[in-house]
């Protein structure tokens, strides 16, 4: 099987190679046979590639641990389930199931535009074809999962099967884990969609919004997989972990975040090119960006340049990826630049007060982001270069940018939508921006007497106040006008009118959800926790909690042993709950892994975790953090996706002579 | 230049501005900047050192972890050189962390003037999992 897995893997090397090269002639001598025999090529990857999947699932399935993957990854005693999911626990998996992500997206792309986009097409399969071409050699000759065991023999190396394999990583095994690397994945190979329409209308010339028409719901979908992928990512690193927070400003989280920032801005100023014809090289750019940042985060992920708590083997694909990431900046920047004339904007700017404005500075704080976050992210590696010292920014440093970034951001998602196109009077900013900034001027007062004084925290409070407020008068005004028009209920009425431009309700929905992650993130501001030495009988506090350690158990099981605290939960004298943080020692893995245990409600999270034992082995050190909010973020980021899919519906057509 | 664009632009610069005044802030303060340094770069640092945060990582020194009470102790090597790190953070330490394993360690703090660091925060990786032996392939 393993044989067979490599030869599948091998063939891809010369299908997405054949791919590229006739999808490149086919643009040139503009001949539909070659078209046609790019597009069978694109088919042809996507089965091979699939193939390839399946062996190695075969592989890890039925623990044959002759091949270094299976046996570095998984263990016999390893759950079946865990086993099929470890295809994406490794890195030569990873890659290989990135690159069938990419066959799966241009067999899709192919066969979609099989009767239209021909002149398009030839560069799209060519970019996509390109881009698995990279993939391919990857997975083929640098990070191949079918390589088999060594073990040196004297001077010789002879392969050999080991007894068991090392197991699954304890972190991990937890449900979040098992989808965050597909949906990121799927966020990231996303992009070249977008990018390759792009860069095939910046080929042929035709630069109408033609590309963006297309790639819409493209855009879409790998943005909420993207947005969704990253919170995943913080829930994991959350229950997982067990240092009680979601985001840490660590290079793999940035490198995650960075494409998201471009591709948000995007999906914001293509808004104003499809109105106006206003700023069409910098949407070419934002989608060319958003590409090179999904790639620049494998490699940065992947290489090792930047010395990350995930710490990831360091691949040595360093080298291949810089080549690649070099050449897909210098073809897409000259692209760009030649076609500059062709690209000018149809109109001016006519207001700063003006839903255009709103959307520039709307960009612009993307932009800034954007930067920020990759010069504290790169800021090792360029301080390096240029004093010799290595030098990390910590995460205070990106919150003191990101946090009055992401305010004023969330500011105009209120301010955005009610300013009117062109300009707008100030008689209508009075109107409709008096009582929304009335009552959240009254909310943050109420918020102050009960006793919250943080500055950032209350600014952000007022913000996200006022942004909902804004929201819901949008669909309560609309709505209102709808049933005096047609006579429907209050409730249908909103919902017909929300289908009716999906675009635009389901982009409220996910301000709102924004909205609802701010005030999670605000919550952080609240955070307190503590540490105690304890043992059976023992007791502690924190803030208007006490706990009660009631005793220590040990258990054993096939995968693991563990010892886990019991504490008991009170607030005010009475039992909220009990809590139970756990330690466990894989034995596969030979890794300890904390597991945490959260008391979890809407206003905040009781958080323990078991953090070690003292020295005598009578009493256990644990950790007790009171996180406010945290529940906020991951309902905000259900919202959004659910808003994300609403926005992908397509608009309801209502014949109006049919109307009764 | 039209008026419009004018006014667009300087709402524009001051953004920039402000951004850029808060990222150079940002990097005044000596706590959001860390250093990475070997354990043998430090012993070059001389009284330098004192004044830095640094991030400095070596290997574990086995069985040198001493723990008591809330306090935790140990020791990490390069080749000759040893640092004495005394555990001042708040944070759960790793559980890649412990006497038994082979663990590169990250430590972020500062030396203090008795020659012992203070950690604010550690990070453990494990060793890499393919250096590690597999069971022998006989059976």
């Amino acid at each position: 099987m393993a044989d067979l897995g490599n030869i599948l893997l091998f063939f891809l090397f010369p299908v997405s190679v054949f791919t590229a090269l006739t999808a490149l002639a086919a643009g040139i001598t503009k001949r539909r046979g070659l078209l046609e025999a790019a597009r069978r090529g694109a088919y042809a990857a996507f089965a091979v590639t699939t193939l390839a999947v399946l062996a190695l699932e075969y592989l890890l399935v039925t623990s044959d641990f002759s091949i270094e993957y299976v046996a570095s990854n998984t263990n016999f005693a390893l759950p079946l389930f865990y086993k099929i999911v470890a295809l994406w626990a490794g890195h030569n998996g990873s890659l290989l199931l990135w690159t069938w992500i990419v066959t799966i997206f241009i067999a899709i792309v192919a066969y979609q535009h099989r009767h239209k986009n021909n002149d398009l097409m030839p560069y799209v399969l060519f970019v996509m074809g390109s881009t698995m071409v990279f993939f391919s050699i990857l997975s083929v000759f640098i990070s191949n999962p079918f390589q088999t065991l060594y073990q040196e023999v004297g001077n010789t190396l002879q392969e050999f099967t080991a007894r068991d394999g090392h197991g699954l990583n304890p972190l991990l095994q937890h449900p979040a884990m098992v989808i965050h690397p597909p949906v990121l994945f799927i966020g990231y190979v996303g992009s070249v969609v977008p990018f390759a329409f792009a860069i095939a209308a910046l080929i042929t010339g035709k630069l109408g919004t033609e590309w963006i028409h297309t790639t819409r719901r493209w855009a879409l979908t790998t943005w909420g997989f993207l947005a969704v992928g990253i919170i995943l990512g913080g829930k994991w690193a959350y229950v997982e972990l067990g240092w009680g927070g979601y985001w840490a400003w660590d290079p793999v989280e940035n490198a995650s975040l960075l494409p998201w920032l471009t591709s948000t801005a995007y999906l914001h100023s293509v808004m104003i090119q499809e109105r106006k014809g206003m700023l069409k090289i910098w949407n070419m750019a934002l989608v060319i960006a958003t590409y090179l940042l999904a790639i620049f985060g494998t490699f940065l992920t992947r290489s090792g340049i930047v010395s990350s708590v995930h710490a990831f083997a360091n691949s040595g694909l360093g080298p291949a990826f810089a080549i690649f990431l070099s050449m897909g900046i210098i073809f897409s920047v000259t692209l760009l630049l030649y076609r500059r004339k062709d690209l000018k904007p149809d109109e001016e700017m006519e207001s700063l007060v003006s839903r255009e404005s709103g959307f520039l500075f709307n960009n612009l704080l993307f932009l800034l982001a954007t930067i920020a976050v990759l010069w504290g992210t790169m800021f090792p590696v360029i301080s390096e270069l240029f004093t010799g010292d290595q030098i990390t920014v910590g995460p205070p440093w990106f919150n003191n940018i990101m946090i009055p970034i992401g305010l004023a951001l969330l500011l105009l998602t209120g301010a955005g939508p009610l300013l009117a196109w062109r300009h707008t009077s100030v008689e209508t900013l009075k109107r409709s921006f008096g009582w929304p900034i009335l009552g959240s001027i009254i909310f943050i007062m109420a918020l102050y007497a009960f006793g919250i004084h943080d500055g950032w925290a209350l600014g952000s409070f007022a913000i996200s106040f006022f942004v909902m407020w804004t929201i819901l008068v949008e669909f309560v005004k609309g709505a209102n006008i709808r049933r005096k028009n047609s006579g429907e209920n209050f409730l249908l009425a909103m919902y017909m009118l929300s289908r009716k431009n999906t675009r635009r309700y389901g982009g409220y929905l996910i301000h709102a959800a924004m909205v609802v992650m701010f005030v999670g993130f605000t919550g952080n501001a609240f955070n307190s926790e503590t540490r105690a030495e304890v043992g059976e009988g023992d007791s502690f506090n924190l803030g208007p909690y006490t706990f009660n350690a009631i005793q220590i158990t040990e258990a054993q099981t096939e995968n693991y042993s563990s010892q886990t605290l019991e504490l008991e939960m009170f607030r005010n004298d009475r039992l909220i709950s009990t809590i139970s943080p756990e330690k466990r020692y894989y034995f596969a893995s030979e890794q300890p892994s904390t597991e945490v245990d959260i008391y979890s409600t809407l206003r905040e999270d009781i958080y323990a975790v078991l953090s070690g034992m003292s020295n005598d082995g009578t009493k256990v050190i644990v950790q007790v953090y009171r996180n406010p909010l945290v529940n906020m973020v991951w309902i905000g980021a259900f919202i959004m996706g659910i808003g994300t899919l609403f926005a992908m519906l397509p608009n309801l057509r209502e014949n109006k002579a049919g109307d009764k | 230049m039209n008026n419009n664009k004018l006014k667009f632009v300087i709402g524009s610069l001051v953004i920039i501005a402000a951004v850029i005044v808060l990222a150079i802030q940002g990097m005044q303060e000596d706590t959001t900047m860390s250093y990475s340094k070997s354990v043998s770069e430090v012993q070059l640092l001389g009284s330098r050192a004192y004044a830095m945060t640094l991030k400095v990582n070596g290997d574990l020194k086995k069985g040198s972890i001493i723990r008591n009470n809330l306090d935790l102790d140990f020791v990490i090597t390069e080749g000759n050189s040893e640092l004495s790190i005394h555990y001042i953070g708040k944070d759960p330490i790793p559980d890649t962390f412990n006497n038994e394993m082979d663990a590169e360690v990250i430590v972020s703090g500062k030396l203090q003037k008795d020659g012992i660091f203070h950690a604010e925060r550690i990070q453990a990786k494990c060793a890499s999992k393919y250096e590690a032996d597999y069971s022998s392939p006989e059976i």
